[in-house]
């Protein structure tokens, strides 16, 4: 014990301070709880971690349309499920599935994506409890 | 026994590789199921120890930190923390400490020698080496960096490393932060069949939990795989700064 005050006296301004992040966390940003299910033309896809994201454009019933974000899990996660850098393509029309984002915005983490035949890309859906 | 002989015999025994040391070399991928963690290795943690269930992928939310107890200035450092802080262009590729790393729901490599073991972690490309030569600790004030320095030795069929100078970092990734005070150590266990890795990580810091922290990982051995390149790449966040601004919902 006194080893330990005697630690704490010592440096008191060492701690907590500066960057302390990961990656950022799942539960934090997104509601496990919900899902949403999104269609529209590939605009972008990145495949570069620490998450790649697909960058869609959407019209909805009323015609109005809107660019949407969906983050993946890890391109080192994605690539043993069979995804590559060049699986989702621009012009691309796909449906993708996921989990919103706690904030509201047009932004949802992935748990699977089809194409327009609905034939699922990579060989497996993705969970909460996946890797990054 | 002549001792020339004796001598001889005495020095083969001491350099080459100790044949009862479990084999650890390979490229181990985590079990994201549940088990029960052996009853023995949780004897071994020290007492005021709670046992974190977020090692893999789970998460805790904001506000949640698993039983761990926090100093009056880790809970204000916790309270004053927000989500948005993860995504900027200056921390979304900081990498965290071992603390976080060793539970990280990511593969590793082992490298294992009789006076050094490396593992090599696809989570941020981290590297870190455990001294097996007896070595002690760099004095406290020597630098310290994310993967601390380690040393190690083995007791029976486990092999318990020593972690110290590990660089202030994340431990839940909802806010709670060590200091660089924070010392860890864990133990590694094979299976019977050598295909599952166990491990206890314990760790203590004064500065910042009034109890102790665990965690129990396991991997599966996974042969002829290896660990890709992470190269984090920052600009990811600008995508998430995006949303939203453009067409509206």
């Amino acid at each position: 014990m006194l080893k330990r005050a005697l630690i704490a006296l010592a440096v008191p301004a060492l701690s907590l301070t500066g960057p302390a992040q990961a990656h950022h966390s799942f539960a934090v940003y997104f509601d496990a709880s919900k899902s949403v299910s999104i269609t529209g033309t590939v605009t972008a896809f990145r495949f570069t971690n620490p998450h790649g994201l697909v960058v869609m454009s959407v019209t909805d019933a009323q015609g109005t349309v809107s660019e949407w974000r969906a983050e993946t899990n890890a391109p080192v996660v994605l690539t043993r499920r069979g995804w590559t850098r060049d699986v989702i393509k621009p012009g691309q029309v796909i449906t993708i599935e996921g989990w919103p984002s706690r904030d509201g915005k047009p932004y949802l983490r992935l748990r699977s994506a089809k194409d327009a035949n609905g034939r699922l890309i990579g060989t497996a859906p993705f969970g909460v409890t996946d890797a990054g | 026994m002549r001792p020339a002989i004796w001598l001889c015999a005495v020095a083969l025994v001491a350099s080459a590789p100790a044949a009862a040391e479990p084999d650890l070399n390979g490229f181990w991928n985590i079990d994201l199921n549940r088990f029960d963690p052996p009853a023995d290795l949780t004897a071994k943690l020290p007492p005021d120890t709670v046992i974190l269930e977020d090692a893999g992928a789970p998460e805790f939310p904001q506000g949640e930190y698993g039983g761990l107890k926090l100093t009056p200035d880790a809970q204000a450092h916790a309270h004053a923390w927000k989500p948005a802080d993860q995504m900027t262009l200056a921390n979304v590729c900081a990498a965290p400490s071992i603390i976080y790393s060793v539970q990280g729901p990511f593969p590793f490599e082992i490298y294992q020698t009789k006076d050094m073991i490396v593992f090599k972690y696809e989570y941020f490309d981290q590297v870190r080496v455990i001294f097996m030569d007896g070595r002690g600790h760099p004095p406290a004030d020597a630098p310290h960096y994310k993967m601390g320095h380690s040393i190690g030795h083995w007791e029976g069929d486990e092999l318990v490393i020593d972690t110290t100078h590990i660089s202030a970092s994340t431990i839940t990734n909802n806010g709670l932060d060590h200091s660089d005070q924070i010392h860890m150590v864990e133990r590694y266990r094979l299976s019977a069949d050598g295909k599952k890795l166990v491990a206890t990580e314990w760790f203590e810091d004064p500065l910042t939990l009034e109890n102790n922290g665990a965690r129990f990982i396991q991997w599966d051995r996974h042969p002829g795989q290896y660990v890709y390149p992470y190269d984090c790449d920052p600009t990811f966040v600008l995508e998430y700064q995006q949303a939203g601004r453009q067409g509206g919902q």
